[in-house]
């Protein structure tokens, strides 16, 4: 069986962690996303931009209360880069489906 | 969590399992739209059959309240949204059931006035204990919450044995209907979401 490599952009823990929370929910707040993946600030907004330059996630900037909010959004880019990314990871292990 | 490039396959697969455990059953759903409602219909229905038996002419009055407790829970439904940190798509599935409720109530009302005239509200309130049981079944169920589901069953229940009842009466099973319905299930979604966000 021919293996294929995995999604570089994916396969980093913190960038496999966000993708993982904004495919099972419709959107999250970056402060909901550092809570459950436990990074800092810093290194979770450079992940998140390397997500969104990747076209996998959509990044939204507002105001609310007059601070400034950032939502995340899973594409449909991104859906499907997570799913080959999983059945990838299946076939590496042996999985069957 | 920091960058690691490097884990093994079958640490991804543990990573994306505990990331999707922890967004899952993530709903925002804190009883206050099933008690307000639940309280507001109880004390309608409750007033209009006293008003009744006191044959009063305009009984049906009370019912007005109704588009405060809408106004009103439009602007808590707009304020937490804001204060929401995640929107779910079951949250998303369960207020478009509520939507769907709230339009079919509104037909509802609108066809059984135009059709039977000016004493529609006689034959109505069957029919409202029916459509009180579709939202709250289904929201029992995508919510896993078994008194909504058992809420919902009791209303159907009730709209069966409505038409044997007279009018008066039919209110309050329509104030019993609301009991079962919202107001014991929103206690316990109110202490369920305390719990989780304690």
């Amino acid at each position: 069986m021919e293996f294929k490599d995995l999604d570089p952009i994916l396969h980093s823990q913190l960038r496999l962690a966000v993708m993982s929370l904004l495919i099972s929910v419709k959107e999250a707040e970056f402060t909901f996303i550092k809570e459950k993946t436990n990074a800092t600030a810093g290194n979770l907004s450079v992940q998140i931009n390397k997500l969104k330059e990747a076209g996998y996630i959509e990044v939204a900037k507002q105001f609310k209360d007059n601070y400034p909010q950032t939502t995340c959004k899973i594409t449909p880019v991104g859906v499907k880069a997570f799913e080959d990314y999983v059945n990838n990871l299946q076939s590496y292990l042996g999985v069957k489906k | 969590m920091e960058q690691q490039p490097e884990f093994t396959h079958a640490q991804s697969l543990e990573l994306i399992q505990s990331m999707i455990d922890k967004a899952r059953n993530k709903y925002s759903e804190n009883g206050f739209a099933y008690l307000l409602w639940g309280w507001a219909v109880f004390v309608c229905s409750v007033t209009q059959f006293i008003l009744l038996r006191m044959h009063f002419a305009h009984h049906y009055v009370v019912w007005f309240t109704m588009w405060i407790i809408l106004i009103f829970q439009l602007i808590y439904a707009r304020k937490r949204k804001k204060q929401n940190k995640v929107r779910t798509y079951t949250d998303e599935i369960v207020s478009y059931v509520w939507i769907t409720f709230a339009i079919l109530m509104f037909l509802f009302g609108f066809m059984f006035g135009q059709i039977m005239g000016k004493e529609y509200y006689k034959y109505f309130n069957t029919a409202l204990l029916a459509l009180y049981g579709m939202p709250t079944f289904l929201s029992g169920v995508i919510l896993k919450t078994r008194a909504l589901v058992i809420g919902g069953i009791g209303c159907w229940v009730l709209s069966l044995v409505g038409p044997f009842v007279p009018y008066d009466y039919q209110l309050l099973m329509i104030s019993l209907a609301v009991v079962i319905a919202w107001i014991i299930p929103g206690y316990i979604l109110q202490s369920k979401y305390k719990k989780d966000n304690a």
